[in-house]
């Protein structure tokens, strides 16, 4: 399969479900399997989530967009939105031996993908593109 | 997601179906931080039916252990699904919580 895929929600919550729902079928629709399956779903889910809870701060009239592609070689997503500008503390996460509530979602994105990085030439908004490279069997 | 709230062998039990994720959590939030709340002195979670948990959701169970603490409260959780336990596992929380089997253990 190497159709790009498209899909953009309201950034609530409740739209969450959708956006784990397509990244499942599209990972099935392309021959991936578990645990790999449930490792990307969640990894776009806690991306989204951030979206939600760092770049709009909680504003449900944004909107998420979620590009897919998936080939031989590939599983990538394109998660855009129009909020504020991720500070780069974000993508460290906090350690995982201080135990406390937050700071684990990048932790989930970084061990799904291979490649997590902001487009710095994205001038409103951000551009997160995940990259998850598939090995031949 | 559905919370359904039960007595077992006089202990407080807590059972969760379906996703547990940023629109979930602050239902049951409410439901952990509430009985804690009271200061019950065991509060189970049943997870056998838990298809989903994300972040939020584990942060919001580091918050109902936190609580707990405070006052000497255990949190035991059970029942936990492969995928859901190794969420725990990989956020080194399999050593901060008291996880079991099943209910059995569990009290």
């Amino acid at each position: 399969m190497k159709d790009l895929i498209m899909i953009t929600v309201p950034a609530a919550p409740k739209y969450l479900c959708l956006i784990r729902d397509v990244t499942v079928r599209l990972c099935v629709s392309g021959g991936l399997e578990e645990p790999v399956i449930s490792t990307l779903k969640l990894a776009i889910d806690e991306a989204c989530a951030n979206i939600i809870k760092h770049a709009y701060k909680g504003d449900t009239g944004k909107k998420i967009r979620v590009q897919y592609r998936i080939t031989k070689e590939a599983f990538e997503a394109v998660i855009e939105d129009s909020g504020k500008k991720v500070a780069p503390e974000l993508l460290r996460g906090r350690d995982l031996d201080d135990v406390r509530p937050g700071g684990l979602g990048i932790h989930f994105i970084k061990r799904a993908f291979d490649v997590v990085a902001y487009d710095e030439k994205k001038k409103k908004g951000n551009r997160l593109k995940l990259i998850k490279y598939l090995k031949e069997e | 997601m559905d919370i359904e709230v039960t007595d077992y062998k006089g202990i407080k039990v807590i059972t969760v179906k379906g996703d547990i994720d940023m629109y979930s959590s602050p239902a049951l939030r409410e439901e952990l931080i509430g009985h804690s709340s009271m200061k019950v002195s065991v509060l189970l979670v049943d997870f056998n039916k838990v298809t989903y948990i994300d972040s939020s959701g584990i942060a919001t169970f580091v918050e109902a252990l936190k609580h707990m603490k405070t006052y000497g409260g255990r949190l035991r959780l059970f029942g936990l699904p492969v995928g859901v336990k190794e969420i725990f596992s990989f956020s080194k929380l399999d050593k901060v919580f008291e996880i079991f089997v099943d209910i059995e253990d569990a009290v």
